[in-house]
Order: C-alpha cells, then sequence, then structure tokens
C-alpha cells in the first residue's frame, strides 16, 4: 500500500476533485447541447456516421498511448495544435466567421504555447496555464461532440464507443498502465488534453476523451429522444461520471504509482451508459434522425454554416 | 464517415488519373448517399461535385476533354485494331491528340460499326454482354461490353440519380423499353438494385397490360420511349384513368422525339410535373444528355466529349447551323468496344453564343435533337423542315395521333405530307392542312389521307417492337 505524502488529507482532495469535475463536466456538457441547439455545422456533401466510424475511432485511441509513449514531445505537440486547430476552426467558423476563429485559435494556442514555456514556476502561473487550458480543450470537445452528433452519429453509436473506452481504460490502467505515464509524463506541456486547475501543490483535472464522450452521451441522448433523455443522460454523468469519479479514490484509497490519483473515469461510466442506452431504446423506441430533429419542435432556430455561392448544376449526367 | 472520404477520394482520384473505377467501391457510396438521406433528409451542399462536377468553366472543361482524348486514343491505337489503323492512316500520335487536332481523325460511322465488328473489340478485355441497337434506321449494330462495363454504369447511373433524388430505396421503376435493348434493360435493373428500389421489366407490352401494372402495381418511376408513352396515355385517356390512379412520381423517355402536346398530355393523365427527355444510344454508352426546362439538350462532359459538326462541311457547327451529333466515350467509362468520334446522325442546332440561363446552364448544350439526318426535308437553299418540326405540328393536332404516324418528303419546295384518317378524325382536312401549313412555315403543302390500316407502315416507332405474353398472344402462324 502507498504512502500519502499530500500536505492535504485525501477527502480534502476528493471534495477539491469533484469541485473541479463538476464544474468542468457541467459546462463543457452544456455548453455542448447549447451548441446544438443554436449552432448548424457544416457536414460533408455524403457520409454519415456509422458503426466503421466507432471501430476506427477506437483502434485510433488505443494506439495513441503508444504514440504518445514514442514520439518526441515536439511531434506530439504538433499533431495536437493540427488536432486542436482543426477542432476549433470547424466549431466556430460557423459562428465567428473564418477571420475571427482564426485569430481566436491562434491566440488560444499560441498563448498556451508560451505559459507552458514560462508560467509553470508559480501556483498563480500554473493556474493560468490552466484556466486558458481549459477553454481550449473545453472548446475543442463542444466543437468535436458537436461534429460527430451533427454529423449523424446516433447515440447507439456514443453508447458502444463509452462501452468500448471503458474496457481501453481498464486495459490501460491495469494491465497496461500506461495512462499513468502519459498523464505524468505530459502535464505541463503545450495543449496537454486535460481540463483543469491546480490548487496547492495538486493539480486536479479530467481528460479530453472523458469531456468528449459525456458531451456526446448528453447531445446525443437530446437529438434521439429530446429534453427528458438529455435530463436522464446529464443526470447519469454527474452521477458516474462526477460524483463516484471524485469519490471513489476515497473510498478505496486509490493512489497510482506516482501517488497519484487516477481514475479511470470511462470504466465506470461506459457500462452505464450503455446500459442507459438500452433503457432508453425500449421506453422511447427508434432514434429520431438528423432530418427528424430539425423538423422537431425541440430544434431552436439556428445560426447556420457560412454558405458559399451555390455551384453550378455539375457537368455530369 | 471516415471510409465515404476514402470512397469518394479513389474515386476522384480514378477520375483525375484515367483509371479504372472500382465498381464495388462506387456502389458502397451509393449506400453511403442513401444512409445520408435517411439520416439528413437529403444529401450536403456540394453532393453534386462528387459525380465530376461541376467544370462549369471553359477551361476547366477543355483540359479534362483533351486528358481523356489523348488517353482513350493512345489505348485505342494499342489495343483496337480498327483505330491503330485509322490513327496510323491519320498520321496522328495518340498520345498529343486533343480537341484542337480531333478533325484530323475521321468519323466512325454506324456502317463502320457494322461491317468492322470485330475490329473494334479491344484486346485487353474479355466481352461479357453483347447489346444490339433497335434496328430502326436500319440494319442493327452489336456492341458488346465488358463485365467491368457492365459494373460500372449502374454505379455511376445510381450514384447521380441518388443523390439528385431521382431514385430512391423503395421505389418501383416500370420500364418499357424493348426487351432486346440488353444494355438499357440491364442498367435499369442493377440500378435499382444499387438504389434499394425495385424493378419491373416489362418490355413492350399490350399497353393495357402496361397500364394495369402502372396503376395497381404501384409503379412509382417510369421509363419507356415516346412512342410507347403515347399509346400508354392513348389507353389511359379512352378507359378513363388519371393521376389518382397512378403513384408516378417520374416518367423518363429517350431514344425518340418527344412533342410538348405528348408530354403535357402524359402530365395530365399520369400525374407528374414533367417527363424528362433524356438522350442516349447504344452506340456511345454511357456519354448521355438531358434536357432542361428551357428544351436545351445538355452534354455530359464527364464520361465523354460531345461535338456538333455542321453537315456540310464536317466542320464544328457555327451559332444556329444544323450539325449532326459526334461523341467519343472515354476511357476509364467504355471498355470493350469502344468507338471515337461516332456520328450519330442525329441532327441539333447550335445554339446562339450568349450565356444560357437555365438551371443546366454550367453544362454545353445544343437544340433538342431535330431527328436523323437522312430524314431532313431539305425545301430549299437554307431551308429544312426537320422530322422534329412534322412530329410536333402532327401530334398538336386536335385529334391527339399519338405517336404521329406520317410519311413525308419534300418534292419541288412542298411538303408531300401523308397522315392516316384517324390523324385528322373530327377536324377535318382543310383545318388539318391549316394547322400543319402554321407548325411548319410552310404553306405549300400537298397531305394525303389513307387509311389507318397503312398507319405503322408510314412511320415506323419503338412502340411497335411489340411483345406478347401468352394472354395477349399473336395471331396464330403455323399449323
Amino acid at each position: 500500500m502507498p504512502v500519502t505524502t499530500e500536505p492535504i488529507s485525501l477527502l480534502q482532495q476528493t471534495l477539491t476533485e469533484f469541485g473541479v469535475i463538476l464544474v468542468g463536466v457541467s459546462l463543457v456538457t452544456s455548453g455542448a447541447l447549447l451548441y446544438f441547439r443554436k449552432v448548424r455545422m457544416e457536414r460533408p456533401p455524403i457520409g454519415t456516421f456509422n458503426g466503421r466510424d466507432i471501430v476506427i475511432l477506437l483502434a485510433f485511441i488505443s494506439v495513441l498511448p503508444f504514440l504518445y509513449g514514442y514520439l518526441p514531445y515536439w511531434l506530439i505537440t504538433c499533431l495536437l495544435i493540427i488536432t486542436f486547430a482543426s477542432a476549433l476552426y470547424l466549431g466556430y467558423n460557423p459562428i465567428l466567421g473564418r477571420g475571427w476563429t482564426w485569430l481566436g485559435i491562434g491566440l488560444l494556442i499560441g498563448l498556451n504555447y508560451w505559459t507552458s514555456h514560462h508560467l509553470m514556476g508559480t501556483t498563480a502561473g500554473w493556474q493560468l496555464w490552466w484556466a486558458e487550458l481549459s477553454i481550449l480543450v473545453g472548446l475543442g470537445a463542444i466543437a468535436v461532440s458537436n461534429l460527430y452528433v451533427q454529423g449523424g452519429m446516433k447515440l447507439q453509436y456514443v453508447a458502444w464507443l463509452a462501452l468500448g473506452l471503458a474496457v481501453y481504460d481498464i486495459i490501460f490502467a491495469t494491465v497496461l498502465p500506461l495512462t499513468d505515464q502519459l498523464v505524468a509524463g505530459y502535464l505541463a506541456h503545450p495543449l496537454d488534453p486535460l481540463l483543469g486547475m491546480r490548487f496547492g501543490i495538486d493539480n486536479y483535472g479530467v481528460g479530453l476523451g472523458d469531456l468528449l464522450v459525456y458531451a456526446l452521451f448528453l447531445v446525443a441522448a437530446y437529438k434521439a429522444y429530446g429534453a427528458k433523455a438529455a435530463r436522464i443522460a446529464f443526470g447519469l454523468i454527474l452521477v458516474m461520471g462526477v460524483v463516484v469519479t471524485a469519490f471513489i479514490p476515497f473510498l478505496f484509497n486509490f493512489l497510482d504509482t506516482e501517488l497519484d490519483l487516477l481514475v479511470p473515469s470511462q470504466a465506470l461510466f461506459g457500462p452505464a451508459a450503455y446500459l442507459c442506452y438500452l433503457w432508453m431504446r425500449r421506453r422511447y423506441g427508434p432514434e429520431r434522425t438528423m432530418a427528424q430533429y430539425l423538423a422537431s419542435a425541440d430544434a431552436a432556430p439556428a445560426v447556420p454554416p457560412a454558405r458559399r455561392a451555390p455551384a453550378p448544376e455539375p457537368a455530369s449526367v | 464517415m471516415l471510409d465515404t472520404g476514402v470512397r469518394q477520394f479513389r474515386m476522384a482520384m480514378g477520375m483525375v488519373w484515367g483509371r479504372r473505377l472500382n465498381p464495388r467501391s462506387l456502389g458502397r457510396l451509393v449506400d453511403d448517399v442513401i444512409a445520408t438521406i435517411a439520416e439528413f433528409g437529403e444529401p450536403g451542399e456540394d453532393a453534386q461535385e462528387v459525380l465530376g462536377g461541376p467544370l462549369a468553366e471553359p477551361g476547366e472543361r477543355l483540359e479534362w476533354a483533351n486528358r481523356g482524348l489523348s488517353r482513350t486514343a493512345r489505348r485505342l491505337a494499342a489495343e483496337s485494331p480498327f483505330y491503330a489503323r485509322r490513327f496510323t492512316a491519320a498520321q496522328t500520335d495518340p498520345a498529343e491528340l486533343d480537341v484542337e487536332g480531333l478533325r484530323a481523325i475521321p468519323v466512325t460511322t454506324k456502317r463502320d460499326l457494322i461491317e468492322q465488328a470485330a475490329d473494334f473489340r479491344c484486346a485487353d478485355v474479355a466481352a461479357y454482354l453483347a447489346t444490339r441497337t433497335t434496328g430502326t434506321t436500319g440494319r442493327p449494330a452489336e456492341v458488346w461490353l465488358s463485365r467491368y462495363e457492365m459494373e460500372l454504369w449502374p454505379a455511376l447511373g445510381a450514384l447521380a440519380s441518388v443523390i439528385r433524388g431521382e431514385l430512391r430505396p423503395g421505389d418501383i421503376m416500370q420500364v418499357n423499353v424493348s426487351s432486346r435493348a440488353t444494355a438499357a434493360t440491364h442498367l435499369a435493373a442493377a440500378s435499382c438494385r444499387l438504389a434499394g428500389a425495385m424493378c419491373r421489366l416489362l418490355g413492350i407490352l399490350a399497353p393495357d397490360e402496361a397500364l394495369d401494372s402502372l396503376g395497381q402495381g404501384g409503379a412509382t418511376l417510369l421509363l419507356t420511349c415516346p412512342s410507347y408513352l403515347a399509346e400508354l396515355v392513348t389507353a389511359a385517356r379512352r378507359r378513363g384513368m388519371g393521376p389518382a390512379d397512378f403513384r408516378l412520381r417520374r416518367v423518363t423517355v429517350g431514344g425518340e422525339l418527344l412533342s410538348p402536346s405528348l408530354a403535357q398530355a402524359a402530365c395530365q393523365t399520369l400525374g407528374v410535373p414533367q417527363v424528362e427527355d433524356s438522350y442516349s444510344m447504344t452506340e456511345v454508352i454511357p456519354v448521355t444528355g438531358r434536357t432542361c426546362s428551357q428544351r436545351h439538350l445538355h452534354h455530359d462532359v464527364n464520361t465523354g466529349l460531345t461535338e456538333l459538326l455542321d453537315l456540310r462541311t464536317g466542320e464544328p457547327a457555327a451559332a444556329g447551323a444544323l450539325g449532326t451529333i459526334v461523341i467519343t466515350p472515354f476511357f476509364p467509362y467504355r471498355d470493350c468496344m469502344p468507338v471515337f468520334r461516332f456520328d450519330t446522325r442525329d441532327v441539333a442546332r447550335c445554339l446562339p453564343g450568349e450565356a444560357l440561363d437555365c438551371e443546366l446552364a454550367g453544362v454545353p448544350a445544343t437544340s433538342q435533337i431535330l431527328g436523323k439526318a437522312d430524314h431532313l426535308l431539305n425545301m430549299g437553299a437554307e431551308d429544312v423542315v426537320t422530322p422534329r418540326q412534322l412530329v410536333e405540328a402532327i401530334e398538336a393536332l386536335p385529334s391527339a395521333p399519338w405517336p404521329a404516324r406520317y410519311r413525308a418528303r419534300a418534292a419541288d419546295g412542298r411538303i408531300q405530307l401523308t397522315l392516316p384518317a384517324t390523324a385528322i378524325a373530327g377536324y377535318g382536312e382543310a383545318a388539318a392542312r391549316r394547322h400543319l401549313a402554321d407548325a411548319l412555315g410552310s404553306p405549300d403543302m400537298d397531305l394525303t389521307i389513307v387509311g389507318d390500316d397503312q398507319a405503322a407502315a408510314l412511320r415506323q416507332t419503338r412502340s411497335d417492337l411489340r411483345e406478347t405474353t401468352f394472354a395477349s398472344p399473336p395471331a396464330l402462324v403455323g399449323a
């Protein structure tokens, strides 16, 4: 059993973590839902999110830890810059327009890069870095979750994804404990995919992947079955994704080899989300398509995607 | 979504580099479009560009055509004995061939295709299916097609049709074209299979049988030729049928001249908003044309090059002049027995130079097909009466004589026109003469009326290729 060396008690840590996760998850999931109700993203001319995409996504996520482990940090940073810039551009171009979006992306990423290298000597510096990173990560999660759901991702696929990530979390937290090393090794580097805050000498956070799954689950539930399903989904996220995730270390003294508290939260949320989906399908029937959602009273008038001049009829028959 | 992107990329690369496309991948792309429509109600904004467009810029079109010609000519020089000889005789380097230098290659005629058919077959492809022309203009030509072609064309057709909303899962397509038009029927059935639609291949049956199938059978799409459509409309009117008796949402015709009178009557009787008049020809498939709302014929520029050559000079037709349509299908869209500069002898008029403002304005166009070159009536040095003028004038007669049966020839600057008695029934010969003179702009006309028993002999139509069933047997022949 590892020895706790923290200057504050585990209960205090747990409560702080609870507060950080609660604020972060609530803001990101409700932001994603608000975005879904208010903004229409441009979608590909042909294609809708399907089961094969889930398989590809899970395969990619499974490879990620190894990439993080073996690629040099500068290359990881470059890949993260491309990922965040793409996600933020797709997500906020319909609202801000091209110029302002790129300016915002440049500022957010540039500031994060700068603070990562110059402000990590003090708690206040850490807090500024966390605050700025959290905005970046939160906006990214909101954008990507909407990209997927507005691209046709059904609640069924979100449930599968959550279940797959549960298996992933268990494997990479126990059998191949790479997640620990990733979190600890990459902390304080630019564009670290975490949302969180520092208090004292402790960092408290929640991963981008977790935020993305919560946002997907909430938005997909709303699209599929409306506000009542969204309320149930939000409740499940709060219980399994926030309360249980925050308090399980306290209950089980859940420390890792670095004496950090690392909770594989999808291992808790994934099965619950899947069961919740099965219950909703049984209770509410088939999911609504995007077209049916847009035709329903749930769909508020939305900001349409930036439209180009209509193209002439193609030269084909 | 990710694999859809990969498939679109593969298709685009195949088109750009001129390599054989993967029909199976295209079939899956059709599934993707169907899934997209199921989720979103319609494809995304730029879906039409997946079909290869827009190619609306003349410069882009020229570059595309030059590359297609060069690629096709290189292959034909290597694999087609007929064109190897032809390019050698023209002392042309196929790799350097472009639109500008195209005139050095003589046009290919139907006679070439009939008399030297074996030499048109490419050596590097196994033939699979033969399709014959119906022989309405003489001896039928036989065109061999490869398995690749018979898989590629339906996939491309289904993709275009599903994206445009012309074909949907659950549709029932009734096909009333000659059963011997193997390519057309195969393409219709295969396109329906890919789109998740149903297909009923009936052939040219007795119109009442086809009408029963249209009405009680719940067909939503009808594919036929104008003369058979005429028989269907006539039979439906006789039976007192109207839009409430049908579930049709689209009627598409091709292969013959469609008159506005018949189109309007078909819309009123069958309850469709319009009759789509497409242009295609066995010898030059898969290059086709579409008629817009302003009655221009817009020619596909992705799968081939369409030229309009002056009937007298053989040079590109000037604005307002009549020309024959000459088509070169590009590789990799045509594979087994390709033709290069095939002279269809279908006559159209070159449109005036000003920009078009129809819904297909981005696609090059001519007038609608005016008839076969051999059927033009030369009334004087610059005065020509086209088969379309005659069909439209006759089918606009109050007696609704559909399909138009007539014989016409020019003699001493006068039109000598023969019509069956039913064409002027209840209208009178004098009134009919005035109507026709006005419509044709030619007061000098000799009108002869013959018995209805001679009607079919006056002008043969595709609806004459009647097929029988045991329910409607022909007259017994033999002991």
